[in-house]
């Protein structure tokens, strides 16, 4: 009885001090997510006016989000374009991760040197700067007018996908600079794989080419899910974003409950593609399991 | 061992060392790309040195005929470039401390504690990552306000003092995976010793968390130093950092300038601001670079 008694303390003591050493943190979720969050969810149905005494607001229902999908014609559409363009920066920037990770973990003279510069895009690629010589044009690839490729697309790509496809080619080279962060994770995924398996491997005859296959890419499957949410949340919060860039607008000029209302319709979106990814990866893993 | 097999080794490698063809190919691969990542940057160093007929003369690529340094004096003119650094460098410095300090004690007790709650509080921690800026910019805006925080620092710099603010959650993700990592054993014997908690941590987990110390510090840093937009937003004119001086730096040039001719020059002054901006993060990176590819390897990120 007494003994119980005892291991009860210590974990009472536990975590007593697990949340002494949250108490920041947990002030902070509450300041700066949750409150925001519920916030601005309420404000979404309401008439938000700013008047010389504060704000006044007027539930309103559902017409914010209504107005988003029926009037704002703006809204929907950058909103649908962006998500298709999206649809293919997504797979550019998470296979061209792997596999410039893939490289840069491979045993070659200057391979030091190769990692300072891929990591360069870490440090830019956030920044107003970025943007501000990317709009000097200097984002497109040049093979593209050397080659004529662009009326090429355009005559046998069918429209609804010619066009974001043009978009995307058009900022080829910053969708590389934003594959920063999604290097380093492959590279750290990489770190886990134990030297002794590939060993193994060698030894029974494997070629390096099998081995990628069989060993690296399964082991990979958690980083490469992984780097598809980094890259989902990192692109919707992309400074270049016309959603963001109309978020600010209506912010200004039609209203805080308009704006609201945007930005949870948003949030949904990104919520929605998150989890679909999740569960395309749960159904890929369960697939080959049933194989094995 | 045959001649085929031994040339095909040499060629494409084995498990142990990579074959010469590989590398060949390797190289080119590495260095086209490494060309894409430093083009915009040669392509601003050299547009900013070069005065108004190097800029129109096609034949004039990379290196200008006569270097025009003046570009850069106007720049470091308009920017109000020692003003502006002081402010970035002092919002970035304190909001990357601070990011390390909060984020580091709340990842360890995800990591290394049992609490009741754990798992409701680790999906909010999530949710927080996924939560777009844009969807609660407004809220915050207004609790901004009510704290007086507006047109400060601390606009910034007070959400970092609670592991919140840019990527917080992410940084608290990353020390929780880190801290994991730790053998449990490391702990528990120095508390069987008789250590505190707080002793615990910052005697023995701190000196081991160097690594990721480093890569949050760096990211942190740099995401402060170039996020502009909730900056623009809630930080004052006496306090604007180098990011908000490049937009008003365009705002003033455009009023300057109309005509289109004018427009090319301007360019030459932006591009020049632009350099003296990514300046001092470059040389952090390159003071910080050689522990951070370790560090970012160590990190072991995520499970």
């Amino acid at each position: 009885m007494q003994k119980r008694k005892r291991r009860l303390s210590i974990e009472v003591r536990e975590a007593f001090s697990a949340y002494a050493l949250l108490t920041p943190w947990l002030i902070g979720l509450g300041m700066f997510v949750l409150y925001p969050l519920t916030y601005s969810l309420y404000m979404s149905f309401q008439d938000v006016r700013i008047t010389g005494d504060g704000m006044i607001m007027k539930p309103i229902g559902m017409l914010n989000y209504k107005n988003a999908f029926l009037l704002d014609n703006q809204f929907s559409a950058s909103l649908v374009n962006y998500l298709k363009e999206s649809l293919l920066i997504i797979p550019i920037i998470v296979l061209f991760a792997l596999l410039v990770a893939i490289l840069l973990n491979m045993k070659y003279p200057g391979k030091a040197l190769f990692r300072a510069i891929f990591f360069l895009p870490v440090i830019f690629a956030t920044g107003q700067v970025l943007t501000e010589i990317f709009y000097q044009g200097a984002a497109g690839l040049s093979i593209l007018d050397q080659y004529n490729i662009k009326p090429y697309i355009q005559m046998n790509v069918p429209q609804v996908f010619a066009e974001p496809l043009l978009a995307v080619l058009d900022k080829f080279v910053i969708v590389l600079w934003y594959s920063g962060v999604q290097i380093i994770i492959i590279l750290a995924g990489l770190q886990t794989i134990s030297k002794p398996v590939y060993e193994a491997a060698g030894i029974d005859g494997a070629s390096p080419w099998e081995t990628f296959w069989k060993i690296t890419l399964p082991a990979l499957k958690p980083f490469i899910l992984l780097n598809t949410i980094y890259t989902i949340v990192d692109l919707f919060t992309f400074p270049f974003s016309p959603i963001l860039e109309l978020i600010k607008h209506h912010m200004k000029y039609t209203g805080y409950g308009y704006a609201s209302a945007l930005g949870w319709i948003y949030f949904s979106i990104v919520f929605v593609v998150i989890m679909l990814v999740m569960l395309f990866f749960k159904r890929i893993s369960r697939h080959s399991d049933n194989r094995r | 061992m045959d001649k085929v097999v031994w040339t095909q080794k040499k060629l494409f490698g084995t498990q142990e060392k990579t074959g010469w063809l590989t590398i060949l190919v390797l190289y080119a691969i590495l260095l086209n790309i490494a060309y894409l990542y430093l083009n915009p940057i040669f392509y601003m160093a050299s547009t900013m040195l070069k005065n108004s007929v190097d800029l129109l003369d096609p034949s004039v690529r990379w290196i200008p005929r006569s270097f025009e340094w003046n570009n850069l004096k106007l720049a470091w003119q308009g920017l109000n470039y020692m003003s502006a650094l002081k402010n970035s460098v002092m919002i970035s410095g304190l909001g990357a401390i601070f990011h390390v300090i909060a984020c580091a004690l709340a990842g360890y007790a995800f990591a290394k504690f049992k609490f009741p709650g754990k798992t409701i509080l680790f999906g909010l921690l999530i949710l927080s990552f996924l939560i777009p800026p844009q969807t609660i910019v407004i809220p915050l805006f207004i609790l901004i306000k009510n704290l007086g925080w507006m047109g400060t620092k601390f606009a910034i710099i007070g959400q970092a003092m609670f592991g919140h603010g840019i990527r917080g959650a992410l940084f608290v993700i990353i020390f929780t995976q880190f801290f994991r990592t730790l053998p449990k054993e490391l702990d528990e014997a120095a508390r069987i010793d008789g250590a505190g908690s707080l002793r615990v941590l910052f005697q023995i987990i701190v000196p081991l968390a160097k690594p990721a110390i480093l890569v949050v510090f760096l990211f942190s840093f740099i995401w402060h130093w170039n996020e502009t937009y909730l900056t623009s937003l809630v930080i004052g004119a006496e306090n604007t950092p180098l990011t908000l001086s490049l937009f008003n730096l365009q705002t003033v040039l455009q009023g300057l300038y109309e005509s289109e001719a004018d427009k090319m020059f301007n360019e030459t002054i932006r591009m020049a601001a632009s350099f003296l901006i990514i300046i001092p993060p470059l040389i952090l990176y390159a003071i910080g670079q050689r522990w951070f590819v370790e560090g970012v390897e160590r990190t072991g990120l995520i499970e």
